[in-house]
């Protein structure tokens, strides 16, 4: 391994982060290398630096101050009877399924719509005026029925088209 | 009972917390208090505050205790709550523009009566103090996320997945950090040798 690769890797190595071959290998290097071997030395001062920091102890009416503290709080526990609630939507089947009938549901019902939409459309066309009709009606590959307003256009563009000819 | 207790794992006791076995909460808090307080304190550098959020962490659990999931471990789930308050608290320090270090009197007369050693002489006690201080100061002085990742893996000695649970951050970002960290304390704390 070389010096670059090694110091890139000191501080998993410091922390015991490495894989086993890797933790190896760098432990060799550093037998030989006395520049990463130094490198390594400073890092390790510095790790035991830290040490100088030491720890505070709690004061002995820590949990007393804390049950004070939970009594006198306004804000409850969620009822523990909900618990079941939320570790049965949390689950990833559960949000997985009810995300499917979800988009089955809203396909189905919106199905129905539109198909209950067309038949009173159909239903009402009397009650349209009969050039309306003629348009919601025409379906665009069809041939134009005779003697409607498409039929007419039609014919003008036809006309028009052969007095520039 | 309290014996009996004493053996149990920090999942179940937060399973019996859940339950409204206060017992089992107090053993829960007896067993981490210290670690949480020492967190906090290396974290933003402040006794009197840090007590108070220790504090604030352990009303945290008491109140999602029903809704802790055992498949994390209970370290890490503290950990987490730990360490977003202290985020929290910072920023709020943050906004105020003045985040105080503790006085001279305050602190090292505290730390040293707290840790003092028979076989030590007062000239040692007092650096020792200092080098205290000043990792205190070199801590301080790192960025917030460097500072978490790095008191993580020297006080409490967790992996780098552990850290990045608590962190919400990749295993990769852990490790970056704390390359950074180390380089970042290496050069504050140069003056040891000086």
């Amino acid at each position: 391994m070389k010096c670059r690769q090694v110091q890139n890797k000191l501080s998993a190595f410091q922390d015991g982060e490495l894989r086993p071959e890797e933790h190896e290998k760098v432990s060799k290097h550093l037998k030989s290398c006395m520049a990463c071997r130094e490198r390594y030395a400073e890092m390790e001062k510095v790790w035991q630096a830290l040490g100088y920091f030491k720890e505070i102890p709690p004061e002995p009416e820590f949990y007393g101050q804390l049950v004070k503290k939970i009594n006198e709080s306004p804000e409850p526990r969620s009822p523990a009877g909900f618990q079941w609630v939320f570790q049965f939507f949390s689950a990833p089947w559960v949000t997985s399924s009810l995300l499917i009938a979800g988009i089955l549901m809203g396909t189905f019902f919106g199905n129905m719509l539109v198909k209950s939409d067309l038949i009173s459309f159909q239903q009402n066309q009397a009650a349209h005026s009969q050039a309306a009709v003629e348009v919601f009606s025409l379906k665009a590959f069809d041939p134009i029925p005779p003697g409607t307003l498409g039929d007419r256009y039609m014919r003008m563009a036809s006309s028009g088209e052969e007095g520039r000819r | 009972m309290t014996k009996k207790l004493e053996s149990v794992s920090s999942e179940d006791l937060m399973a019996k917390t859940a339950g409204g076995d206060e017992l089992a909460f107090e053993i829960l808090v007896r067993r981490h208090e210290t670690s949480v307080l020492n967190l906090i304190y290396r974290y933003i550098g402040d006794r009197t505050k840090a007590r108070d959020l220790a504090q604030e962490t352990f009303v945290r659990v008491w109140r999602a205790a029903d809704r802790y999931q055992p498949k994390a471990k209970f370290t890490t789930w503290i950990y987490s709550i730990t360490a977003n308050l202290c985020l929290n608290e910072l920023r709020l320090a943050k906004g105020k523009k003045f985040i105080p270090l503790e006085t001279e009197g305050e602190g090292e007369k505290e730390s040293s009566e707290t840790h003092s050693d028979a076989s030590q002489s007062p000239e040692d006690l007092l650096l020792a103090e200092e080098r205290g201080r000043q990792v205190s100061e070199a801590l301080q002085s790192l960025p917030d996320s460097q500072r978490m990742a790095l008191i993580l893996k020297r006080y409490e000695n967790l992996s780098y997945a552990e850290i990045a649970k608590v962190m919400e951050c990749s295993v990769s970002a852990v490790e970056s950090l704390l390359v950074r960290a180390k380089k970042n304390l290496q050069e504050k704390l140069i003056l040891f040798e000086r």
